[in-house]
């Protein structure tokens, strides 16, 4: 009984961790400066996709995935300087426009690697035996990376000057510019970092899943609930909250139902919450 | 993504050419000549292809199975001097978009009949198409059978099955499975018809033969993560995962399954995932698992190297076959035949010659159509994946085969499917 409690809390930990690393990018480019970006789904599938380029060139595993996560943050911010960066006022338009976005870099996607499916595998096979519960080592690793990833921005955003500017810019526009930020470049930066994140969390979930053209949209609806749940803004708390209650939830409600009627609850659950706590989990108001 | 031709406008080439004919009939052209120019006419075939979308992995093989039979058959003069000409519409792996296409290729295309479609909802999107403009359907993929219910889309004589249902891709070889590995079976397949009636008619001649199902779940599309199914399949004391996801959550469940050093606890049976899947796996999650189906490019026949050698030609050394790209192919020349066999070009026609026709140079051996329920009466092969496979040419082992293996009968209403 302890043991089989022992491993539900060894897998609600594991999910919530690897949810929040995939919605994290979301989190960041949603969450704080309020586009719409639907095409995050692409930019973990462009992650992907170039962590097994990487890694084809026998480039090590730890070092494709950095390529990757540049590679992606260089690409996000290409577009944000071509076009998002006009559109911050009008949030709705970001919607289209980073939909167009996916629709693009998934059939570049297929121009340029092909349909088949790609497979990364894993760097660090094999499980620990943690009291009786069998952790699979590289999915550990990955909540761990996840955890300092978070912490690491969490702290940028709160305990730097730049954290500073870019907090001082979401709470009220107008002033900050008056006061001589330069919001442009902050914009940049915050969906530089967001892109950066994206990249990342598909380079390193690669290992995990399938890699073909549409392996991001399998996070892309779930990120937004964890961005949504968590409460837009709310960075660390929000997200891994959110993810707790979208995928953590989901494992929960399995024990005692189907996956269909477990998936189903979640989404419910979500939008429950969001009907009494319209501003996330976090904020009463 | 289409090859067409120009029609004339409204008045479509051919009923220009028998009206053409009729007149020559009369006396004011000669009938030689025209004859000669109605002979040149091609046979215009409409294939539906999943080329984007969710099974977009599934489409290469789909579509190269039909092209590379239509570059043979023309290659060998067509039929009765006529050669196929290949029409392709893509399905976006989506029912309502199937269709539109099959509308399109009908109406607009004017194709003589159709192939392709490849999951049994995208198949029983076009029923009603084919059955109200009466065009025949070649359908290649391993499916879960016919059922009265799902009329038009199943129990239709315009519907040809190329593909095996459960009892020729399961049944045969399940008295081996149990027999080697255990008696208990958990069951996990992807959340719709296929996993669902696949295991419905797999227990009771898991039963039959002393077996039992220990557990069984079904898994929305599009899972991510499978921690609680995989503490499920560990509690549940089984001794063999029958598998039947489809697509990438396939590849995710079995790359979650090996992280979590499940591999070697567990035997792994899978009707789902042939060359194209088993590539995506790689050679560390996929080493010792167990696959059936009708075909596989591991096939140690001359039949097969001979098409493995055309297909390499035709697609490059690289390229992946599989059960549906050949049942593709199957459907193609069989079609052909049965053309040729009736000397006539219309859907009767077609219909009449498929009906108990015998592919003897199919690549996994002879194919027949069954006449009873125009189901193929296949081969079934049990392969075993490799350790350290390199590429598909040393991927799969065979464990065992069966070399004409009858499917139960379809359950409609209406059989004997109407010729």
């Amino acid at each position: 009984m302890l043991n089989s409690l022992l491993s539900i809390a060894v897998d609600l930990t594991l999910i919530t961790l690897v949810l929040a690393l995939a919605a994290f990018g979301l989190a960041i480019v949603y969450g704080l400066v309020g586009v719409i970006n639907m095409g995050h789904g692409a930019l973990l599938t462009l992650g992907a996709y170039l962590t097994w380029q990487a890694t084809a060139w026998q480039i090590p595993f730890p070092l494709a995935v950095l390529f990757a996560a540049c590679g992606v943050c260089v690409i996000g911010l290409i577009f944000e300087h071509l076009v998002i960066r006009h559109f911050y006022e009008r949030p709705f338009d970001t919607l289209l426009l980073t939909w167009a976005f996916f629709m693009i870099v998934t059939e570049v996607i297929k121009i340029v690697f092909g349909t088949d499916l790609r497979t990364v595998s894993n760097p660090l096979p094999g499980a620990i035996d943690l009291g009786g519960v069998r952790v699979p080592v590289y999915r550990a690793t990955v909540a761990l990376i996840a955890v300092g990833v978070i912490g690491a921005t969490a702290w940028l955003f709160y305990r730097t000057s730049l954290g500073i500017r870019i907090r001082g810019l979401i709470q009220n526009r107008e002033v900050a510019g008056l006061l001589g930020l330069n919001i442009s470049l902050t914009y940049k930066i915050v969906f530089g970092i967001g892109a950066f994140m994206a990249g990342l969390a598909g380079g390193l979930i690669s290992p995990m899943l399938s890699i073909d053209p549409y392996i991001g949209n399998v996070y892309l609806v779930r990120s937004f609930f964890v961005v949504l749940v968590g409460g837009m803004g709310q960075l660390l708390s929000g997200t891994l909250i959110g993810s707790f209650f979208t995928g953590g939830s989901e494992t929960l409600f399995a024990l005692f139902s189907s996956q269909a009627v477990a998936q189903t609850a979640v989404f419910a659950l979500a939008i429950l919450i969001l009907r009494f706590r319209p501003n996330g989990i976090l904020k009463n108001k | 993504m289409t090859d067409t031709i120009k029609t004339t406008g409204g008045l479509s080439r051919r009923s220009l050419i028998k009206s053409l004919g009729a007149a020559g009939a009369l006396g004011l052209a000669g009938p030689n000549f025209i004859r000669s120019a109605y002979a040149a006419d091609p046979i215009r075939v409409g294939v539906i292809s999943p080329l984007t979308g969710a099974w977009t992995v599934y489409g290469k093989a789909h579509l190269a199975g039909m092209e590379m039979a239509i570059e043979e058959i023309n290659a060998a003069g067509g039929v009765n001097g006529r050669p196929f000409e290949l029409v392709v519409a893509d399905s976006k792996t989506e029912p309502r978009i199937v269709v539109e296409q099959a509308n399109r290729l009908i109406r607009h295309e004017r194709v003589d009949f159709l192939a392709g479609t490849f999951s049994s909802a995208e198949r029983n999107a076009a029923g009603p198409v084919v059955a109200a403009a009466d065009k025949v359907l070649l359908y290649p993929t391993f499916y879960e059978g016919q059922q009265q219910k799902y009329y038009p889309g199943v129990c239709n004589k315009n519907m040809f099955m190329f593909g095996p249902v459960p009892s020729q891709q399961v049944w045969p070889h399940l008295e081996y499975m149990v027999k080697n590995f255990g008696k208990k079976f958990f069951m996990i397949g992807s959340d719709y018809a296929w996993p669902r009636v696949t295991n419905e008619v797999t227990k009771p001649k898991l039963r039959e033969l002393g077996g039992e199902v220990v557990g069984e779940v079904y898994i929305p599309f599009n899972t991510p993560q499978y921690e609680s199914v995989l503490r499920d399949i560990r509690n549940s004391g089984a001794d063999v995962i029958f598998h039947s996801l489809t697509g990438s959550d396939t590849v995710n469940f079995r790359k979650q399954l090996a992280a979590a050093g499940m591999n070697k606890d567990f035997t792994l049976w899978t009707v789902d995932d042939e060359e194209v899947v088993t590539s995506g796996l790689g050679p560390e999650v996929s080493a010792g698992t167990y696959v059936s189906f009708d075909y596989f490019m591991s096939i140690n026949k001359p039949s097969n190297a001979t098409f493995l050698e055309k297909f390499r030609a035709h697609a490059g050394d690289d390229a992946l076959m599989d059960t549906v790209g050949v049942a593709m192919y199957n459907a193609g020349h069989m079609a052909a035949m049965a053309l040729r066999k009736s000397g006539e070009v219309s859907t009767a026609a077609l219909r009449k010659g498929l009906k108990g026709l015998t592919f003897e140079d199919a690549p996994q051996g002879p194919v027949t159509m069954r006449e009873l329920d125009n189901q193929a009466v296949l081969p079934s092969y049990l392969m075993r994946v490799r350790e350290n496979w390199t590429s598909v040419n040393d991927m799969f082992e065979e464990v065992q085969m069966f070399e004409s293996v009858e499917p139960q009968d379809a359950a409609c209403s209406n059989l004997p499917l109407e010729a």
